[in-house]
């Protein structure tokens, strides 16, 4: 997959220099949905999904003493 | 467009600067690959893709309206797709390299960050500060100099032979990381334990 990709890359630019704007154009895009595709494969993780559990920001519960005024 | 020619020439200047910054962040990265033996993840290779499609749009923008490809395009056209192009690669970028920023940032078992740092900051974090000073470089650009719009001849000879050579050394360092990839990852999964094919 990251071989099609750099493949696709490079391809555009070479196009590009040959002058074929929209060839190249397209095997951009074609490279983009591609880095998309395997973007989202490489983060997904079976037992977590795209969560992050590993990130905690809950607050620590603290226990405040009551006013009596 | 006819305005003076000074403000595009800024513009154009903007343009080049920010395809020069990234070119030397990508040799950096080859550098440390080959000179240091520091193997790539999947998700930094996905931020050398993200950087090459900005450097592409960069280069459209850089070309529209004085060769081919800006009257193939349309003049104001070929400006405008290269900006698009160029924000949309700027954002992939931040998305990898946040998400990957926050994939390591609690060290545990199995998750560290790749490669050694620089200036205390690990490669992914570069990368999302290199990917805010594209948007910001943008923003910016937009805001001194309004829509994008074509060169027409601004800049002269040397910013035109600047942006020629700039061109083709990015096409060659594309096609080495292309080849570098081959070498690693083969056309399978990559991995960060050695080359494949090596």
């Amino acid at each position: 997959m990251m071989a099609g990709i750099f493949a696709a890359l490079t391809a555009a630019f070479l196009l590009n220099v040959a002058g074929w704007g929209r060839l190249a154009v397209f095997c951009l895009l074609a490279c983009l949905a591609l880095s998309v595709g395997l973007f989202l494969w490489e983060i997904y993780s079976p037992e977590y999904g795209f969560r992050m559990p590993w990130l905690q920001v809950e607050r620590e519960r603290t226990v405040l003493p009551i006013w009596r005024g | 467009m006819t305005s003076s020619p000074l403000p595009i020439v800024l513009d154009r200047l903007i343009l080049l600067l920010m395809l020069l910054a990234l070119a030397g962040t990508l040799t950096a990265a080859m550098v440390l690959q080959v000179a240091f033996g520091e193997i790539p993840c999947p998700l930094c290779l996905l931020q050398r893709v993200a950087m090459f499609g900005c450097c592409f749009g960069l280069i459209q923008q850089l070309h529209a309206g004085e060769s081919a490809h800006g009257l193939e395009w349309g003049l104001e056209r070929g400006s405008e797709r290269g900006s698009g192009l160029a924000l949309v690669f700027a954002l992939l970028l931040l998305v990898i390299s946040g998400r990957q920023t926050l994939l390591d940032i609690v060290p545990r078992p199995g998750h560290a960050y790749v490669g050694s740092a620089v200036l205390g900051l690990h490669m992914p974090v570069w990368s999302v500060v290199i990917a805010l000073a594209l948007l910001l470089g943008f923003a910016v650009r937009f805001a001194l100099f309004g829509a994008p719009r074509t060169a027409g001849g601004a800049g002269g000879a040397v910013l035109h032979r600047w942006v020629r050579g700039l061109e083709f050394y990015v096409v060659l360092l594309c096609a080495l990381n292309f080849v570098a990839v081959i070498l690693q990852c083969g056309l399978d999964q990559c991995h960060t334990s050695g080359y494949r094919l090596l």
